[in-house]
């Protein structure tokens, strides 16, 4: 599938050098999802995010972390064009997914959520049945194929299947705010995307729904791209293969606040010897 | 911010130093007993265990209780696990004290034979100075200090391959008595020395972080 629906430029120049760790990086031989290189997002006049260069690498999960207002959300929104609906958005820089311009001419914005699909802070399920909120999707997309399959598959992976499969007719709005959570999840998986973005999906939830959600993803990553924003530092520690450190920057002149990328290393390293001291002071509850 | 966390971590360092001179003065008892003899020392420094014992299992406690309650990372993590491992050290140089300390009665049969009595001596000074310079590293968080500590080890090393030759050339009757001593004594300081270095090799880690410095303690 591809995400333009008029012909662009697919781009074939060597990728722009992203952020340079001081040891070798272990997913360096690791498929490339996404390449961003000098990527800015602002609000109107302000710039919420600057120059963000980084790489996130396929079948992986990559966390994002940081102070609040940092732009971890902005930057997540990105991914898959969800800053589009804000009217005042704007994207400077270049991301690339597989190669192709993700805000390129000729790319579709609807395509790009087919394939990169995000779950939210809040549980938000349709108020319809649980199986209509995963046909919804395919159906929508005019996929073919049995829908009541692609239900049972999808509940499946999202490991609520057995939970749900006496009352699919139900509606969503009767399950647990964890149950409600693997049902987003599973709408996502439902019209099969490649890279799932996950905005603090376990904010909301008790630490045993945390656990069935993170159990989930350790399972899925093996054929999905997760890329998740958390405030919590021991989620970040326990899902993730990669971990991004975002801090926040004061602009004296204006007085705001911009977000930068500070550091992108393996979790491991992140997590007991970051090598900028700002990230240490954050991740060691020393910030600000 | 964390002030609280950052208390308990200071209270943390400086129990340990306090440990430190804990085994620092069991090692002056180990000194004078291997001297002297004297039976009155060794008693006391039996005695003086029970403390060194007693302070690993509360400061190991009180390492757990920081894990779990403040989760802790980088190197916050780094000081604890490492603070776990430097007081397993510190029990184990004290212990390695007594096996001397214990042979209290018999080192009369060692100083009939003065080049292997004063090779003993030897060791046991150039334990307490590796001894002394590690726990000087570790608390002035000295890395050059600490990277002495090989050195030094190799000079023990050598201490330790003349005591073997002296007691290869033992002869005559009674002679295996005087070489279990000897092997008990001399093989008690050299291990003194090797953990005075893991605790250098520890200090590379916290400081660091760097995967090798563990590698370095396991040989």
């Amino acid at each position: 599938m591809d995400i333009r629906t008029k012909t662009a430029e697919v781009d074939t120049a060597t990728p722009q050098a992203t952020h340079a760790p001081a040891r070798p990086d272990v997913f360096e031989h690791t498929a490339k999802v996404f390449e961003l290189s000098g990527l800015s997002v602002y609000y109107g006049a302000y710039r919420a995010i600057r120059d963000v260069d980084l790489v996130v690498p396929e079948r992986r999960i990559t966390a994002f972390i940081g102070p609040s207002g940092c732009g971890k959300t902005t930057l997540l929104r990105c991914f898959n064009r969800m800053n589009d609906l804000i009217p005042s958005a704007r994207v400077e820089g270049r991301i690339s997914y597989h190669g192709i311009d993700l805000y390129g001419e000729g790319v579709d914005a609807m395509e790009v959520r087919t394939r990169i699909g995000m779950v939210f802070q809040k549980p938000n399920p349709f108020p319809k049945s649980i199986r209509d909120n995963i046909a919804f999707g395919p159906k929508v997309l005019k996929i073919k194929g049995d829908h009541d399959e692609i239900v049972e598959r999808s509940l499946r992976r999202a490991a609520l299947w057995d939970e749900v499969k006496d009352r699919l007719k139900d509606s969503a709005l009767g399950l647990s705010g964890g149950q409600q959570q693997r049902l987003c999840i599973a709408r996502a998986l439902a019209v099969d995307p490649e890279v799932i973005l996950m905005d603090e999906p376990c904010s909301a939830l008790d630490p045993i729904a945390t656990g069935r959600i993170e159990d989930l993803m350790e399972e899925i990553k093996s054929e999905y791209t997760i890329i998740i924003v958390t405030h919590n530092m021991q989620q970040a520690a326990r899902v993730s293969d990669r971990c991004a450190f975002f801090t926040t920057e004061v602009n004296e002149r204006s007085d705001t606040r911009t977000g930068v990328l500070v550091e992108l290393d393996r979790t491991e390293t992140i997590f007991s010897n970051p090598s900028d001291e700002r990230t240490e002071h954050y991740i060691t509850g020393r910030f600000g | 911010m964390r002030s609280h966390f950052d208390g308990e971590l200071d209270q943390l360092r400086l129990q340990v130093e306090v440990m430190a001179e804990r085994v620092s003065q069991a090692l002056g008892r180990m000194s004078v007993v291997l001297a002297t003899g004297n039976v009155r020392e060794a008693e006391a420094a039996l005695a003086a265990d029970d403390e060194v014992d007693a302070m690993l299992v509360s400061l190991t406690q009180r390492c757990y209780d920081l894990i779990r309650r403040e989760a802790p990372v980088a190197s916050d993590l780094r000081f604890l696990v490492s603070v776990l491992r430097v007081l397993e050290e510190l029990e184990r140089i004290a212990d390695l004290s007594l096996r001397v300390v214990k042979q209290a009665s018999e080192l009369h049969l060692v100083v009939a034979y003065p080049p292997m009595f004063s090779t003993l001596l030897d060791m046991a000074h150039e334990a307490g100075l590796l001894y002394r310079t590690a726990i000087d590293a570790w608390s002035a968080q000295d890395l050059d200090l600490a990277e002495t500590l090989a050195a030094r080890n190799r000079v023990m090393d050598g201490h330790y391959a003349v005591l073997l030759d002296h007691i290869l050339e033992l002869d005559g009757a009674g002679a295996a008595k005087v070489a279990v001593v000897g092997v008990l004594v001399g093989r008690a300081l050299e291990r003194i020395a090797d953990h005075a270095v893991i605790v250098g090799e520890r200090l590379h880690y916290l400081l660091t972080g760097d995967p090798a410095h563990l590698a370095a303690e396991v040989r």
